[in-house]
């Protein structure tokens, strides 16, 4: 794959040239004595013959098995964890909520600590305490606070990079869209940098970094897609300062971007997890931790139920997404 | 970032002119990313190369290269005949483990890739029923974290799985001699597991990567290439993959580097020792940082150097997908 791209390295690949060309070199033989020369053999390969009955049903089987292996186990979770117990190939005993209790830290367990970690309060007048899911609550704010300092860095940079040309933009834009630090890397270049920090503010700091390069792509395809300098020059005109045309104008109408981008960069926050792992020492636990613990450490269904639970905050975002226009997690596609 | 002289550096500060302004611009809007990225990023890796020679694993003292020598005496010690010649009695354990992340690496990204390809250019190329809807579900795994994949392989292939109960059944055996998960490390159904689970998490991703290459294809072309007789496969050899070459190529360095940076999966698998399973273990077991910033370094500059040069000396494009 690498040598021989070489020569249509430069440029837009010439489409016009390969059937002849390529076909000519590539294929001297099976063309039925038909005539030979720049034209290319007009019969097929065994092969080939064999691709135009089967290519679409084999291709379209892949597709099956894929969505099969990727969103069958999903879902077989999901229906695991209401159920009393799974031994075997199908579910047995009867439907149930308390994995999901259990795993929300609603009720008290034998391994309590590994639930959600909970805020007991008491309703006043009734004498009745509701436990509270605190946990997660914490580290779905974490997430945010990620995601609001993704804002503030990720709108300028891909603004700057978007409308103006200056020396070291293209470096400085695969610096920004390129993830470049793996989140086990930082976490453990994290260790001896900010001891004093706490954890959270540790996290939180490292969740933004990691996660920048989702923003600043998605708020860029927005960017994109405006004649930012006519808007620029149409508001300066009309005698916006140029910090009031930036605020009021030009993000304002990149809206679309930032809100897609806002969703993903939280969502990943949220269940981020290598990173995570090596800076995490006191403090509220961080959702990705207390799935961990409950995938390595707890009976099947309660783990189910876990995991769960982030499944159906990923629907709840993936359904957000596609009513801003987006379809999944697709802007970037690699962490 | 413009020529760094103190003249045009005052002219940034104090604008005279539009173009000055525009400076002061991009300036003022680079300045959070850049503090964001040195304090979050530069400052701490620095650190983390100071703690790679330190003599110390609780503080930054002295200078010794021990953790490198060490490190790169084990990896020589692993290769085949070289090792025995040069390093006899050193301990090959990292080589293992960097060969491991390397093979292991290698394979899911081809299969992952190959995949990939197929399964963008089955969306593409064919009108599905409810396409929209298959699209939202391949996405799903890629906001999955490695620890999730893993689970899902626990589910479909552990002891109490859904498949590996179902092919012990089939086949008449015991669950324990098909299951993937829960398998002492390093055996052939552990490391398979495993493989699964990087499968898992990077199709989707292979495929988003493809499907921005897709999107630019010239339909054109083959279209006249099939009217002129050529099959669907040798359409696709000789007119498709060569336009999607550079996305291919693209999808490849990225998937790679992503594959070895996987941590959480092998983590609850315990399949295969990788790189990044071994930062556990000096950290977490043995507590010897200044050994895993030393790995952390090379592995780190490995990557950076590979996504880099391979994006810029090959013809990869990273599509937006």
């Amino acid at each position: 794959m690498t040598d021989d791209h070489a020569s249509d390295a430069d440029g837009e690949p010439a489409v016009d040239d390969y059937g002849a060309a390529e076909t000519e070199s590539h294929d001297p033989a099976t063309d039925g004595g038909v005539t030979r020369g720049d034209v290319p053999s007009a019969s097929n390969g065994l092969l080939d013959r064999f691709s135009v009955v089967f290519g679409r049903r084999f291709l379209v089987g892949v597709l099956a098995v894929t969505l099969v292996f990727l969103i069958g186990p999903v879902l077989l979770t999901f229906v695991a964890s209401f159920f009393q117990s799974w031994t075997g190939i199908a579910p047995s005993g009867s439907l149930t909520l308390i994995h999901w209790e259990q795993a929300l830290g609603l009720v008290e367990t034998v391994g309590a600590s590994r639930g959600l970690g909970t805020w007991v309060v008491d309703v006043p007048g009734t004498g009745l305490a509701v436990r509270l899911p605190a946990s997660i609550a914490f580290s779905m704010l974490l997430a945010l606070a990620g995601v609001g300092i993704n804002l503030l860095v990720g709108i300028p940079i891909a603004y700057a990079v978007t409308r103006y040309d200056f020396y070291g933009r293209d470096l400085l834009n695969a610096v920004a869209v390129l993830p470049i630090v793996p989140g086990i890397i930082l976490g453990i270049a994290f260790l001896r940098t900010y001891p004093n920090l706490p954890s959270a503010a540790a996290l939180v700091i490292g969740y933004s970094l990691l996660k920048t390069p989702y923003m600043v792509l998605a708020v860029q395809s927005s960017f994109e897609s405006m004649e930012l300098r006519q808007l620029e020059e149409s508001a300066r005109s009309l005698g916006a300062s140029w910090p009031r045309t930036f605020l009021t104008v030009l993000v304002p109408n990149a809206k679309r971007g930032i809100v897609s981008g806002s969703i993903i960069c939280w969502t990943l926050a949220a269940a981020e997890f290598n990173f995570s792992y090596i800076v995490y020492s006191r403090g509220p636990k961080p959702f990705s931790l207390f799935l961990f613990e409950n995938i390595s450490n707890n009976p099947f269904q309660r783990a189910a139920a876990a995991v769960s639970i982030y499944f159906l905050i990923v629907a709840l975002v993936t359904a957000l997404l596609r009513a801003t226009g987006e379809r999944g997690f697709s802007t970037g596609g690699v962490r | 970032m413009s020529t760094l002289d103190s003249e045009s550096l005052r002219r940034t500060a104090v604008p005279e002119t539009e173009r000055d302004r525009e400076r002061r611009r991009i300036a003022l809007l680079s300045v959070p990313f850049l503090a964001l990225a040195t304090f979050g990023a530069f400052v701490p890796l620095a650190q983390m190369l100071r703690i790679s020679t330190s003599q110390s694993s609780f503080a930054a003292e002295g200078f010794t290269l021990a953790a490198y020598r060490e490190l790169f005496a084990s990896m020589v010690a692993y290769l085949p005949v070289v090792g025995d010649v040069l390093v006899a009695d050193v301990n090959p354990v990292y080589g293992v483990v960097v060969w491991n992340s390397l093979w292991f690496g290698a394979l899911t990204t081809v299969v992952s890739v190959a995949f990939g390809v197929c399964l963008a250019h089955t969306l593409e190329k064919y009108d599905l029923p409810f396409e929209g809807t298959i699209v939202t579900l391949l996405s799903f795994p890629i906001s999955l974290p490695g620890i999730v994949a893993a689970f899902m392989m626990i589910v479909l292939f552990g002891t109490t799985g859904v498949l590996s109960n179902a092919l012990a059944f089939l086949a008449g055996t015991e669950v324990d001699t098909v299951a993937l998960t829960g398998q002492p490390s390093g055996t052939t159904n552990a490391v398979v597991g495993l493989f699964f689970g990087y499968l898992y998490s990077m199709i989707p991703r292979a495929t988003f990567l493809l499907r921005g290459t897709y999107a630019e294809v010239n339909g054109d072309a083959e279209a006249a290439a099939r009217s002129l007789g050529a099959g669907p496969l040798e359409t696709f050899w000789h007119v498709t993959l060569p336009q999607i070459r550079p996305g291919i190529v693209g999808a490849v360095i990225l998937t790679f580097r992503t594959a070895l940076a996987i941590f959480g999966t092998v983590l609850v698998l315990k399949a295969l020792s990788v790189v990044t399973f071994r930062f556990d273990q000096e950290i977490q077991v043995g507590f010897d940082l200044p050994m895993a910033s030393a790995l952390a370094a090379v592995f780190f500059a490995f990557t950076l150097a590979f996504t880099f040069l391979g994006l810029r000396f090959t013809s990869a494009e990273v599509s937006e997908a």
